[in-house]
């Protein structure tokens, strides 16, 4: 006999959440191959990439992107293993990695981004 | 004209597992599926199974999977199809009682759990609860739902998780949800709106394609998306 197990949690949230991350996300994705891989000076050497970095905004522009890319591809596979039938201890087990995996990826991100020194004397590197 | 009709066959009380049984049968190509199976039941063997009630594409009764896809054998023809060997199934995802009839207790369990009822909490009026031309509009193609089940039967989201709702019984929710008559629409949101209602639709649209009234379910549930979104912020 079937049983419908309703649920306090809404997926209502997390839906529209990962709608307006994916749609961040399209014009992030757009921005980083541009600036990366069409645009003949972004270069990829430790000098470059230094350069880039000295510019707050495109600080912000990462973990962003960091910060959206972890969400939606998380939440997304979260997505596809909550389409099957899992037993409760699963369920949490695989929230919990899911979760774990999320902020230890996310702090290492931030990490390295906020590793990267700021040069007093730009023109060095320019 | 020859046509052969590949059916699933099973009979718990005899087989192990479901085997396939083709019929070869002499008729006209104005032949609905739903003739070609009678033709073999009345004619072959008697002891096909398979449901049908009204013949016409009204009770949703002989909903079946015919060459890969969920459709009612009484509203296609034997002229619409290019080869003659035709493979006919049981829907799928629910278990077979016999040949080609299925249980559809789970199905309507789980049209019941969104309450398929007006519920009005106003007085009833003398006669009648009137509705504007606009608002019936709102609920035009909901209302045509004959719960054949062929839908549910073909979402994937439901072959991997039998605890989701499935497009039928949401499409039903809608139906009451956007009824301009009905007081209930909250009650009816938090049952959609769970891990196992909406939010395992993703849009694939083989409800869609498979819908015998030619009904946009996806369109729809994304309206009870929506609606449901819209509670949260």
């Amino acid at each position: 006999m079937y049983k419908y197990q309703s649920s306090k949690n809404s997926g209502a949230k997390s839906w529209i959440l990962q709608r307006i991350t994916g749609l961040a996300l399209v014009v992030l994705m757009l921005g980083h191959y541009i600036l990366m891989h069409y645009s003949p000076d972004s270069g990829h050497t430790y000098e470059a990439v230094l350069t880039r970095m000295q510019f707050s905004w495109y600080r912000i522009i990462d973990l962003l992107f960091v910060t959206l890319a972890m969400y939606h591809g998380l939440n997304g596979l979260w997505g596809i293993f909550r389409d099957y039938k899992l037993a409760p201890w699963l369920r949490i087990s695989i929230i919990s990695v899911l979760v774990i995996l999320g902020v230890a990826f996310t702090a290492w991100a931030y990490n390295i981004i906020f590793s990267i020194p700021y040069v007093h004397n730009i023109a060095l590197l320019l | 004209m020859k046509v052969t009709l590949s059916i699933l066959r099973f009979d718990p009380e005899k087989d192990e597992k479901p085997y396939r049984k083709d019929y070869e049968i002499d008729v006209d190509p104005s032949f609905r599926i739903l003739d070609c199976l009678d033709k073999v039941k009345w004619d072959i063997d008697g002891g096909l199974a398979y449901r049908r009630s009204c013949s016409h594409g009204i009770c949703g009764s002989d909903a079946m999977m015919i060459n890969g896809k969920n459709m009612l054998a009484c509203q296609v023809l034997v002229h619409d199809f290019k080869n003659k060997y035709i493979k006919i199934d049981p829907i799928p995802s629910l278990p077979i009682i016999k040949d080609l009839i299925v249980d559809m207790e789970s199905f309507f369990a789980k049209y019941d759990v969104v309450k398929p009822y007006l519920i009005a909490k106003s007085q009833p009026p003398a006669k009648e609860r009137y509705q504007s031309i606009e608002d019936r509009a709102v609920i035009d193609e909901a209302v045509n739902c004959i719960l054949c089940g062929a839908c549910s039967a073909s979402c994937p989201s439901l072959w991997t998780n039998d605890s989701y709702l499935g497009p039928a019984a949401m499409l039903k929710a809608y139906r009451f949800v956007f009824d301009s008559r009905d007081d209930a629409a909250n009650e009816r949101l938090d049952v959609v709106d769970s891990p196992d209602g909406l939010w395992r639709c993703h849009t694939i649209f083989n409800c869609v394609e498979v819908c015998p009234k030619e009904i946009n379910i996806t369109w729809h549930l994304s309206q009870l998306k929506k609606k449901c979104a819209m509670r949260e912020f």
